[in-house]
């Protein structure tokens, strides 16, 4: 699989990655650094225990990357969480389907970059 | 010689401030972010790194000499972006550049972000050819600053050294001119700082209760200075008549009048070209020092406020240092005799504010005239 492959995999967008870049040792190095980001474990975990302003700072950092890797769907998703847990207090129920989506994206993301990455 | 000794060593001392601003500091809670612009910026810059607000302060307050730019993320734990702008306003770092990273425009954090003094916003995703080019220009732009401020303080200091100098010269010359008269005339040997230093009292107290004459600090000083001159023109006056002790004659006493006009011509021989401030006191206290308000004076015979302020003041002064000195023709007058004297308008007549200015000033004309300091020492002050 080529990189350009797998950003098509992801429903990203290569030609966005690569512009910003310039090619595809760099967008490797920083794919591989991806794998090691720990804010999305740190989402999970304390909307687990209802801790909503780490949870707030976790989505807000995970988006941040998202966005600086170009990866399109996850972007979408993780603004929409981000978005719902700005400036909020108690968890609620309509949180979950959101984090569901979140959670979708970053595993098929993340599988996709580990297979690109082990070739 | 000195001079190319001065250029160098001002040329060294911009370099060695160019030189050590060779950091930037990177304050992202997301490793990825830091190592993107790492990756952009590691040739050229020693990198620091902070991944929430408080080891960004700790980094700042350690390196803040060294630190070219910082690249400060809005959102961090502990403490936030605005926090740390905060902060760094507070502690004085206004000088080191802050470029704002957010990952969404809200207006409100942006406006907040400028209004604590954030150089510039940046948005995620960045395109890094662009983040290097905005973070040179505004390295650039703070360096110069910091460099026009260095070098506004150095010419400040300079300026401020030579006016001092200047000002030093012109006292000393004044001084030493206006007392080639009195040395001449064996009066009390200070005449002439007093009334130099009695002027100043007197149109203090005026500045303060006559706004409507625009007196200043500066032009007070002016005045006073030129009131040392005041009797210049004594100079072209015969011993016959300048040291005579008895009572003049008419002839005598109209020679004598004439020390105002020619203290003019004196003034007149060495004019500049331009419009002189201190010129213009010189001539007008030497020429009008002897008219009175109700223009029965001398040498002109102008009267009310035709006689400008700065003259009016040095010729009540003038009366009443005359009157409390002892003089090769006269006894001297007890300080309070000498005040009522004038107030009763026996030694000459005197606008009402200029009679109520010198009624609020007399106190302190009391103790300058029992101090036994020399007068010259409390001009110093």
């Amino acid at each position: 699989m080529t990189v350009r492959e797998c950003y098509a995999a992801m429903g990203a967008s290569y030609e966005e990655i690569v512009g910003r870049l310039a090619n595809d040792d760099r967008i490797k190095k920083f794919l591989g650094k991806f794998l090691n980001e720990k804010s999305f474990e740190l989402l999970c975990s304390s909307l687990e225990e209802r801790n909503m302003e780490e949870a707030f700072r976790a989505a807000h950092t995970l988006k941040g990357v998202s966005q600086n890797l170009a990866f399109t769907p996850l972007v979408k998703s993780v603004s929409v969480l981000t978005e719902q847990l700005r400036g909020r207090e108690a968890y609620g129920e309509e949180l979950e389907p959101l984090l569901q989506q979140v959670k979708e994206d970053y595993d098929k993301t993340f599988s996709l970059i580990s297979s690109l990455l082990e070739e | 010689m000195n001079e190319t000794t001065n250029i160098n060593e001002s040329a060294k001392n911009a370099a060695d401030v160019i030189a050590l601003k060779d950091t930037l500091l990177i304050a992202d809670d997301a490793e990825i972010n830091r190592e993107l612009l790492k990756d952009i910026f590691e040739e050229q810059y020693v990198i620091l790194e902070a991944a929430d607000g408080v080891e960004t302060i700790d980094l700042i307050k350690k390196n803040s000499d060294r630190i070219a730019l910082i690249f400060l993320d809005l959102i961090m734990p502990n403490k936030s972006g605005l926090d740390v702008l905060s902060f760094m306003e507070e502690n004085g770092y206004e000088l080191i550049p802050v470029i704002m990273i957010t990952g969404e425009a809200t207006a409100m954090s942006e406006e907040r972000a400028y209004e604590l003094g954030a150089a510039d916003v940046i948005y995620k995703p960045f395109q890094p050819n662009v983040v290097m080019r905005r973070a040179q220009n505004i390295i650039e732009l703070f360096q110069h600053r910091i460099d026009l401020e260095i070098k506004l303080e150095e010419r400040t200091r300079e300026l401020e050294a030579t006016r001092r100098i200047i000002e030093n010269s012109n006292s000393f010359l004044i001084n030493a001119l206006s007392s080639v008269v009195e040395f001449r005339s064996l009066e009390s040997g200070e005449h002439v700082q007093r009334v130099k230093y009695f002027t100043k009292i007197l149109l203090k107290e005026i500045r303060k209760m006559y706004p409507e004459y625009r007196l200043t600090k500066e032009n007070i000083r002016l005045m006073s200075d030129a009131s040392a001159l005041h009797d210049i023109g004594k100079i072209a006056i015969p011993d016959s008549i300048l040291l005579k002790p008895g009572k003049l004659t008419r002839d005598e006493f109209e020679e004598m009048k004439k020390h105002t006009t020619y203290g003019c011509e004196l003034l007149e021989k060495f004019k500049q070209e331009e419009e002189n401030e201190f010129y213009q006191y010189c001539y007008d206290i030497v020429r009008w020092h002897h008219e009175r308000y109700d223009g029965k004076g001398y040498p002109d015979g102008i009267g009310g406020d035709d006689i400008p302020i700065w003259a009016q003041a040095v010729s009540i002064v003038d009366v009443y240092d005359a009157l409390v000195s002892k003089r090769v023709y006269k006894a001297p007058y007890a300080v309070d005799e000498a005040v009522r004297m004038i107030e009763a308008g026996e030694c000459g007549t005197f606008s009402p504010q200029l009679l109520e200015c010198f009624q609020m000033a007399k106190s302190k004309l009391f103790e300058a005239t029992e101090m036994e300091v020399s007068y010259a020492d409390a001009m110093i002050k």
